[in-house]
């Protein structure tokens, strides 16, 4: 059997539910950005409006800049606790295996239960667990509904991607302190460096590559979320906590606004791609 | 390491790791606790009680079991056509020539910056005029489909290190392309193989977004716990139990095979960065 036939039989299945769930969608989605469809309605060409009432839309607007700080704020609170604590871990691999374990777990459980379990850390009055800590502290007047107002639902929303996200960085950055070489750490130990000398010194300037994974991740699958939105707050309140992902899906899935959530979806796939250029140029350039 | 590790790190980590699971903890103990516990706030043991109704009602309180089920078929469905099919594909890529090779593994690989919002619309039209909305195919072909772009790329860079002197003396003994795939290099895939299989596992059962829009009827678990938690219902236990049940699946699949991961994932980023 020539090599081409070959190739035909093995990649057929490949090249169907690819096509289906990838190609199709990716091509269908721009082509009705530039229509006027809502729900079973007849489309109507539109070309570029909906993408200039995108832009003249306040809350669309408004939902640019909170995917921007719920981004930002994920990865860099998500990437620097998981660096720290892998670079702490690496004094003691052994006694900590359990706990880095403990924390790495957060990887298997999905945003939806994680969503769900911050919602009783959050809740109002003193069943919530950060309310009856507050109270415990006697700080009892600074207990509140966390996710009734808007600035404090996007902490919160900030909070739990955090805590679920922690697990990728931690093992990336573990398994890159792990790979610096023992004499190193000898030498320093030799020069009387404290433990947090090393952190700075050595470990974290050594450890960049698995930290540099971690952040690409991390930052990806925030920009992309929905699932731990969905469940927290439903982009509440007031429309709030609404990502980019969040409002295409808003707008195209409960408002039947076919073809405005259309154009919504091709700005995020654009600030995705922008995030992901390095990336794709490796890839591609490693492909052969 | 050399370090002797100063006691307080192993104390921060622990204490760090034990804030960690206090939200699980939280939903293990809500689902054990009478309604006016849980009001009280779960972390009062001394005075609370605790009960096993919740555990008792959920099953017909809530469509549960028949979630539990759902999620199982699309997610085993899913992950062996994944486990059977990318290899196959990786394979043709690494060793076989044929028009467009390179350009078809570019796009494929690349696609996994795609995401999953760009899928739903167009989709959700398709599987609307189709008839298969409810179908539990609508998620499977996206599950499967959107996996290939790590998939592929996982199998293939373990192929890179496959050694070339095997392929060719399958070659000189008479096996053809397809035959040199099944006998010679399949059986020495099995890691990464593995690999990919426990990683879609738990994209498929903790995925919502897709069963959430495609499914209507018979629903996934994380489906089923975001409407049931949305709704100001206040059957806060039993949803504390449908959580568990949507995170034990996961987390033990996710425990057992933790060494896998390792493998999986020296391959896909180790050497490549």
């Amino acid at each position: 059997m020539p090599q081409s036939m070959a190739a035909f039989a093995l990649l057929t299945p490949v090249v169907i539910f690819f096509g289906l769930s990838v190609i199709y969608p990716l091509f269908e989605t721009i082509r009705i950005s530039f229509w006027q469809i809502r729900g079973l309605g007849k489309p109507t060409f539109i070309g570029i409006a909906n993408y200039q009432r995108l832009f003249t839309d306040p809350t669309f607007l408004g939902t640019l800049w909170t995917t921007l700080i719920f981004t930002i704020g994920v990865t860099v609170i998500s990437v620097a606790i998981g660096w720290f604590l892998a670079m702490l871990c690496s004094f003691a691999p052994k006694q900590t295996s359990i706990f880095r374990l403990m924390i790495f777990a957060t990887f298997g459980i999905s945003e939806a239960v994680a969503g769900y379990i911050w919602i009783g850390i959050f809740r109002p009055g003193e069943s919530g667990l950060l309310n009856g800590v507050l109270i415990a502290l006697g700080l009892g007047d600074w207990s509140q509904a966390w996710l009734g107002s808007a600035h404090s639902a996007l902490m919160a929303l900030i909070v739990a991607a955090s805590w679920s996200s922690v697990g990728l960085p931690l093992l990336l950055s573990f398994a890159a302190v792990q790979t610096i070489p023992r004499t190193v750490l000898e030498a320093a130990q030799m020069d009387g460096a404290k433990p947090l000398a090393v952190v700075w010194y050595i470990m974290m300037p050594l450890s960049t590559a698995g930290a540099r994974v971690a952040i690409f991740i991390n930052l990806l699958s925030a920009l992309r979320a929905f699932d731990i939105i969905f469940v927290l707050t439903n982009g509440g309140p007031a429309r709030a906590t609404e990502t980019v992902g969040f409002f295409m899906y808003r707008e195209s899935m409960t408002q039947f606004n076919l073809g405005y959530g259309a154009a919504a979806t091709i700005v995020l796939l654009v600030a995705v791609l922008v995030v992901a250029i390095p990336a794709i140029a490796q890839r591609t350039k490693g492909a052969h | 390491m050399v370090y002797r590790a100063p006691k307080w790190i192993v104390f921060v980590v622990g204490i760090i790791a034990l804030i960690w699971v206090v939200p699980i903890i939280g939903i293990v103990a809500t689902s054990f606790q009478t309604p006016d516990s849980i009001a009280r706030g779960w972390w009062h043991f001394s005075q609370n009680q605790f009960t096993l109704n919740a555990w008792r009602k959920v099953w017909t309180d809530y469509p549960l079991a028949n979630s539990l089920w759902v999620s199982t078929k699309v997610t085993l469905i899913a992950t062996v056509l994944t486990m059977v099919t990318a290899p196959a594909a990786a394979y043709a890529f690494h060793y076989l020539k044929f028009p467009l090779r390179r350009t078809t593994l570019i796009i494929i690989i690349n696609a996994f910056v795609l995401p999953q919002q760009v899928v739903i619309i167009p989709l959700f039209r398709l599987w609307r005029e189709m008839g298969m909305l409810d179908n539990i195919w609508a998620v499977i072909i996206p599950y499967v489909g959107l996996s290939y772009a790590w998939s592929v790329f996982l199998v293939k860079s373990f192929l890179e290190d496959f050694p070339k002197d095997l392929i060719e003396a399958a070659r000189i003994d008479g096996c053809g392309p397809i035959s040199t795939f099944t006998r010679v290099v399949l059986p020495n895939l099995l890691s990464p193989i593995f690999a990919c299989g426990i990683l879609q596992f738990l994209w498929c059962w903790n995925s919502l977004l897709l069963p959430m829009l495609f499914l209507r009827n018979d629903v996934t678990l994380t489906v089923l716990l975001a409407r049931i938690s949305g709704t100001y219902d206040p059957n806060v236990d039993q949803q504390a139990v449908a959580a568990i049940v949507t995170a034990i699946v996961p987390l033990l699949v996710f425990l057992i095979f933790q060494r896998q991961f390792a493998v999986g994932n020296r391959v896909s980023s180790g050497g490549k960065e």
